[in-house]
């Protein structure tokens, strides 16, 4: 659906604070997927989520979204848009509707809905999501940090986007919040089949939900797979400084005292299974 | 577009006029201002543009940003000179439609138009060359006397480098917000005139209230910290003449006294 070819990307070209961000960064979304992006803080991923949707001019490169390059002359950016949805870090400070409600209806309004179309797209977001109907007409700037953050998440969705990309969504929410905002994001993935991208720095959320993983180093991509693969590589990822699944850590140290597995497990369930068959296997000998 | 707008002037460069004392440059000012009024022979606007031209030289500011400052205020330069051109009585040497121009009109438009810009070319260079911090610091100094007739300076000075350092914050906070209305269908680039000023007003609203937001929350953290207005405070940067300072007094006041002794002997 999207294809990203080496795209390289300078903040404050041709002036004396000149820093290259992105250098040569390759890869695709297709639909249905669930892209985790990891890397270090200052790596580039909220620069490289830009770039989706064209807030961001690449200085070397192209982004190819259904088979046209975005940077091509005559392409209308709002439909891009329309089309990848971008909730930003801190989202909260992005509200700028009077009301909850108006907010929300903000994006699909501008995008050509109707009125009453928008304000029905808006409701169903903001109820899948979780807002209470009695904070409709309240200022979204009188609500709590996760409230305006699940607010800002309803805006985007009721764009109806085919891709979702979100920058570190779960930064101060409280864990059920988290997993509720989390999983309806995967539902709504299996239903409409949409693409997600995930900026997070918690691994064990990229490792539960991500079925792919690009990782950032220095606004490089220096290992891009599926989670079993990019997270069995503990000392790769330590080395660059990131972390792993707190779960793998732990079977990696088990593997290491004579445990029989052959690869560290990522999640809490699989780690879980896997040792039970050992268990069972072994009582099974006895 | 919006984007862009720098609104503090400094140039940071590494020269012996970016390391005077900010007071000293104020003072430099103020001469070269006194200086622009002393003089009454048009030619001298020459010299003086001149001593000028090697100041921004030695700060090593480009003379592209010479006309910088004056940009803001072409309207004005022309009003005045047009309406001196025309009212100013003399021998005419000129008749436009019902306006006699004069050539003591010709002269004194001329002058007070040079009068100005040079004015504001003088004052850029002393915001090209210190950080808002370094005035405000330097203007609490100089005007530091007027406490003791209980005029609250120090108020003042927090206030205006409070406003100095909101301003970068709140450029920031209008990218962050077109960010995210762009995201969300807004087009700031390719639309008319009309949609544009819609566009910017939408920001406005928003980004007003952040404003009042972030300054309640400034205000608390200073409380919380024990701010309260009172006493006296010290300095990260304490405020200190050097041989240079010194330097450069000393040339000022022979420049200026050169100017005074020419304007009371008047050669010219
Ligand atoms: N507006 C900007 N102007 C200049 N440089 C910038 C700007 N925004 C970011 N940078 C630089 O680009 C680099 C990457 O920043 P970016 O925000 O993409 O990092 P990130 O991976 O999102 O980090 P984090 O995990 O902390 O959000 C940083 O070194 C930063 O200093
Ligand atoms: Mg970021």
């Amino acid at each position: 659906m999207m294809r990203i070819e080496r795209l390289g990307f300078t903040y404050s070209k041709n002036t004396v604070d000149e820093c290259r961000v992105l250098e040569d960064i390759s890869f695709h979304i297709q639909e249905g997927e669930f892209i985790g992006l990891i890397g270090s803080s200052g790596s580039g991923k909220t620069t490289l989520i830009k770039h989706l949707n064209g807030l961001l001019k690449a200085d070397s490169g192209a982004v190819y979204f259904q088979g046209q390059n975005i940077y091509d002359k005559g392409y209308v950016l709002s439909k891009l848009r329309k089309e990848v949805g971008l909730v930003f870090q801190y989202p909260e400070h992005q509200l700028f509707g009077r009301t909850v409600l108006a907010d929300v209806c903000f994006g699909p309004q501008n995008l050509g809905m109707s009125k009453e179309e928008a304000e029905k797209s808006a409701r169903d977001c903001l109820e899948l999501v979780g807002i209470n109907e009695s904070y409709y007409h309240t200022s979204p700037f009188e609500l709590s940090g996760g409230q305006k953050r699940c607010v800002a998440i309803a805006g985007i969705l009721a764009m109806q986007p085919k891709i979702l990309v979100m920058d570190e969504p779960a930064a101060g929410l409280d864990p059920e919040t988290k997993h509720m905002i989390f999983d309806l994001v995967e539902e709504i993935r299996k239903k409409r089949n949409i693409a997600i991208v995930l900026v997070s720095h918690h691994m064990e959320d990229v490792a539960y939900y991500a079925n792919k993983v690009l990782v950032l180093h220095q606004g490089r991509l220096v290992l891009t797979g599926e989670p079993e693969e990019v997270f069995t590589k503990t000392e790769f990822l330590r080395e660059i400084g990131m972390d792993v699944p707190q779960i793998t850590s732990v079977t990696e140290k088990l593997m290491k005292e004579g445990f029989p597995m052959v690869n560290p497990a990522i999640t809490v369930k699989e780690a879980e299974e896997r040792i039970l068959k050992v268990f069972r296997e072994r009582g099974g000998a006895e | 577009m919006i984007r862009d707008i720098t609104i503090g002037q400094y140039y940071a460069q590494d020269s012996s006029i970016h390391k005077l004392d900010s007071r000293t440059k104020l003072m430099g000012v103020l001469i070269y201002i006194v200086a622009l009024f002393l003089v009454k022979n048009p030619w001298w606007y020459l010299l003086l543009f001149a001593v000028i031209l090697a100041l921004y030289r030695l700060a090593k500011v480009p003379y592209g940003y010479l006309l910088r400052g004056l940009k803001g205020i072409v309207i004005l330069l022309i009003f005045t000179f047009v309406f001196r051109l025309i009212s100013t009585p003399g021998i005419p040497v000129a008749q436009l439609w019902i306006f006699t121009i004069t050539g003591e009109g010709i002269t004194k438009a001329i002058s007070l138009t040079v009068r100005i810009a040079l004015m504001i070319i003088g004052a850029s260079l002393l915001s090209y060359t210190s950080t808002p911090r370094e005035l405000a610091d330097g203007l609490e100094k100089a005007f530091g006397f007027l406490e003791k007739i209980h005029v609250p300076i120090h108020d003042m000075a927090v206030i205006v480098m409070i406003a100095f350092r909101f301003i970068p914050i709140l450029i920031e906070e209008t990218n962050v917000l077109m960010d995210a209305q762009a995201s969300r269908g807004v087009e700031f680039e390719k639309c008319s005139v009309w949609k544009k000023c819609r566009n910017i007003f939408s920001l406005l609203l928003p980004l007003f209230l952040s404003a009042v937001r972030r300054s309640s929350d400034l205000a608390m953290a200073m409380e919380a910290r024990g701010y309260s207005g009172e006493g006296e405070t010290s300095r990260m940067y304490p405020l200190r003449y050097h041989s240079g300072d010194r330097i450069a007094y000393v040339l000022m006041f022979l420049f200026l006294a050169g100017v005074i002794v020419m304007r009371v002997v008047n050669i010219y």
